[in-house]
């Protein structure tokens, strides 16, 4: 029995830690906010510098050929300070797709510059009903001579940091695609009002926009649900890094906080409330350290791992920045503190990709837990 | 990380699951589980039990081999648990005795104590209870009013103790009493090894809500014990306190894989039950409240697998091991809550008249207990809060 994560990936996440730390931490964040948006590039190449692009690639297109473990303290340092940036929907999306999907040249055309920090690559795949696995696409992928041409609408489209190739979603013959497509290629785009100011969201269009089939057509859904796997075991690590600064950020306040000639921290209603929030973080922690080895070593309950990780974790996250502001009182609700922007991170985190009651759904499904369809019962709808 | 168990580990489960086959009383493994109802019949049939543990060298692995246990490894420890949760084996009587007790007599007793009551603790022919609460000292312990004052060289002992688990059924009780006044509230307590059978002992049986008696009143008039019954020093039963508390080395290992169990079982109820004429699983609010349920049930089992790594590697349990209990018996209490919230009308039917098994009715009524046996969760959630998050100390304490 061995539940930890290896002293290795310990060491990298104390450097990670310093690196993040030397960025004077949610200042990266914040300057997104004010508009310099040169600070995320930056940050991509540092971090890229000290190896983390070239984690999840495999050695034969210049990576480092490691697993989901060694981005868990990558993505729980990163989550701490709300690092903005692609590095969830590149490393631990993309990548994982192109890796199982991509053909040969798919992958050296890319990879390599991904490793070294050089490209970073996002997920265009929504459409306006804002559905995670919709019955059609209406972007439609028509055949061309040398490959096909998309037309239609994606928004929700994660664009901060300059993506230069999207993941794309769109209707053919067969069904349901997923595409290649470069940035330089999209027609025209709208940036979006966002909660969560730190993120850069954009509806883009696409008018004949050439497409690069990933994988086998029809077969969008599938492949989405297999690249989500990796997604959300990182995005879970990102969110315990965001718990666990929560935490401390909490208990530090409640220390030093006098009310009544005593720290409020001393009152049980305080005391209990960060206990709770400590209590959900490790069991956090616990759940995103699970799905991220099941996800590696591809684990028989992978798909219950790390769906039943992300439903927990999305939900106790927003809760540890809801009751982080209520303890902190007046200059919890102040845009001073940084609790608020750990709030907007959490509630932005909560559906995306999937939301709550769909990992719950994932999770019931993959333990097997129904009837059969066939024998399967109506359920009333009222 | 790493989840299998090595070839010995495996061997040893092999090795205890044939002797259970074997030596569980009959027809147990089929289902048969009910416990005598009578104290006189319930009694005789767990220390038997006791005793076929005993000699079948299972009574006590964790003990040194000198002392009649195993030194069984702490992996080996889990799966002992994690296989008499499988088999839903009887409760072991002299539980009390075994985990906290004798180990504390290794540790501290004398040698006339440890020649006295470690055997007898192992076959069962002797079982404990523990005194610790009073009607005024719960959660506060060190409140504790119970005295024993020296006499023409005995202790004459008085007071009043309550919740004992198991008072009715022991021969022994490992009593915290006053021996002096003092203004730190942790001085001036000491542990008496105490004889139950004696006019001044009088036990009373408490009825739980759930209609089990488990614990007790302990009437002490006069009761007298010897210089022999004290543990360690007079006035530092505490120091004695602390160190019975550490001896519990695998923690709430049996807890932990028998929530798992019964979350198995309320899975089992969901593909059971109709209501409105649907499997209960495919309502989507159950399979919602369930899948919520299986994320923090996995997530307290996989936190205790860290804390035990944490032991494994470092030789004791980190901080956070302190977080296990609260968590799983938190746990058992809403488990049990939505248990009961999805079966309708019909919930409120009980015994052979339930739905699907009025095992889960009485389980409902009994997981009360667990948030406040052994540390409330409140006091739980003050220790959390002072020792591992460094918030300032409750001014009553």
């Amino acid at each position: 029995m061995d539940f930890a994560l290896s002293e290795e990936q310990e060491l990298f996440r104390t450097a990670i830690r310093k690196y993040m730390n030397d960025l004077d931490r949610t200042e990266i964040a914040r300057s997104v906010i004010s508009g310099k948006l040169d600070v995320v590039a930056n940050a991509t190449s540092g971090l890229a510098e000290m190896g983390v692009t070239a984690i999840p690639i495999s050695e034969e297109v210049d990576g480092l050929g490691l697993g989901a473990l060694d981005l868990v303290p990558v993505f729980e340092e990163t989550g701490r300070v709300l690092l903005p940036g692609l590095q969830l929907e590149t490393l631990a999306l993309a990548v994982p797709l192109l890796e199982s999907f991509g053909t040969t040249a798919q992958k050296a055309a890319r990879l390599p510059k991904v490793a070294a920090g050089e490209s970073s690559i996002s997920i265009a795949w929504y459409e306006k009903d804002g559905s995670l696995f919709p019955n059609s696409f209406s972007c439609i992928a028509a055949k061309t001579e040398c490959g096909y041409a998309l037309t239609g609408t994606k928004t929700l489209v994660p664009v901060i940091g300059n993506p230069d190739t999207y993941i794309t979603g769109a209707q053919t013959a067969e069904g349901k695609s997923l595409f290649l497509v470069k940035a330089s290629d999209i027609a025209s785009s709208r940036m979006l009002s966002v909660l969560d100011e730190t993120q850069q969201l954009a509806e883009i269009t696409l008018k004949q926009t050439p497409g690069e089939l990933l994988g086998e057509p029809g077969r969008a859904t599938d492949m989405l649900k297999e690249g989500l796997l990796h997604f959300n075991a990182a995005l879970c690590s990102s969110m315990v890094g965001g718990m666990d600064e929560l935490v401390k950020m909490t208990a530090e306040y409640a220390k030093i906080r006098v009310q009544f000639n005593q720290p409020i921290g001393r009152f049980q209603a305080i005391k209990h409330g960060i206990v709770n929030m400590k209590l959900d973080l490790e069991t956090a922690r616990s759940l995103s350290y699970y799905a991220a080895w099941a996800v590696e070593t591809n684990a028989e309950d992978k798909s219950a791992a790390v769906h039943s990780a992300r439903s927990f974790i999305s939900k106790a996250f927003i809760k540890a920045a809801a009751d982080s502001i209520q303890i902190h009182g007046g200059i919890g609700f102040t845009e001073e503190l940084d609790v608020h922007l750990y709030l907007k991170r959490a509630r932005y985190y909560d559906s995306y990709l999937g939301s709550v009651r769909d990992s719950r759904r994932a999770t019931a499904r993959s333990l097997g837990w129904h009837s059969t369809p066939a024998k399967r019962d109506a359920v009333p709808v009222s | 990380m790493d989840f299998t168990f090595t070839e010995k580990e495996e061997k040893f489960r092999g090795e205890l699951r044939g002797w259970l086959e074997v030596n569980l009383p009959k027809g147990w493994l089929q289902g048969e589980r009910k416990l005598p109802e009578d104290n006189e019949h319930y009694s005789k049939f767990l220390r038997d039990w006791q005793r076929t543990l005993y000699e079948g060298g299972w009574a006590a692995i964790s003990w040194p081999k000198e002392y009649g246990g195993r030194d069984a490894t702490l992996m080996e420890e889990i799966i002992y648990h994690q296989e008499m949760v499988r088999v839903q084996s009887p409760p072991l009587v002299n539980y009390i005795g075994i985990h906290m007790v004798a180990p504390t007599l290794m540790q501290m007793g004398t040698d006339a104590q440890k020649e006295e009551f470690i055997e007898k603790i192992l076959t069962g022919e002797q079982v404990w209870s523990q005194g610790y609460s009073e009607p005024g000292a719960g959660s506060d312990l060190t409140a504790l009013q119970t005295t024993a004052v020296k006499k023409d060289g005995k202790w004459v002992i008085n007071g009043q103790k309550v919740w004992t688990s198991f008072a009715h059924l022991a021969d022994r009780c490992f009593l915290l009493t006053k021996t002096s006044q003092s203004e730190k509230k942790h001085e001036g307590i000491t542990v008496f090894l105490l004889d139950m059978d004696q006019e001044g002992v009088e036990t009373r049986p408490i009825v739980q809500m759930d209609g089990h008696q488990e614990f007790n009143e302990v009437y002490l008039t006069d009761a007298i014990g010897t210089d022999e019954d004290i543990v360690g020093e007079e006035g530092k039963g505490w120091a004695v306190l602390i160190a019975l508390m550490l001896h519990e080395r695998s923690g709430i290992a049996a807890q932990v894989f028998t929530l798992e169990q019964q979350f198995e079982q309320v899975i089992e109820m969901a593909k059971t039950v109709r209501v409105n004429g649907c499997l209960l699983i495919d309502d989507p609010f159950v399979e919602d409240g369930l899948a919520d349920l299986y994320a923090r049930i996995n997530g307290a089992k996989l936190n205790y697998y860290r804390n035990i790594t944490h032991t494994l590697k470092n030789g004791r349990p980190g901080p956070e091991s302190s977080l296990d209990k609260l968590l799983v018996s938190e746990l058992t209490k809403e488990l049990f809550d939505f248990a009961m919230s999805i079966q309708g009308h019909p919930g409120v039917l009980t015994n052979d008249d339930s739905t699907f098994d009025g095992e889960m009715q009485s389980q409902y009524l009994a997981s009360f207990g667990a948030t406040i046996g052994g540390g409330t969760s409140e006091v739980q959630r003050n220790t959390i809060g002072e020792r591992i998050l460094g918030l300032p100390k409750d001014l009553g304490r």
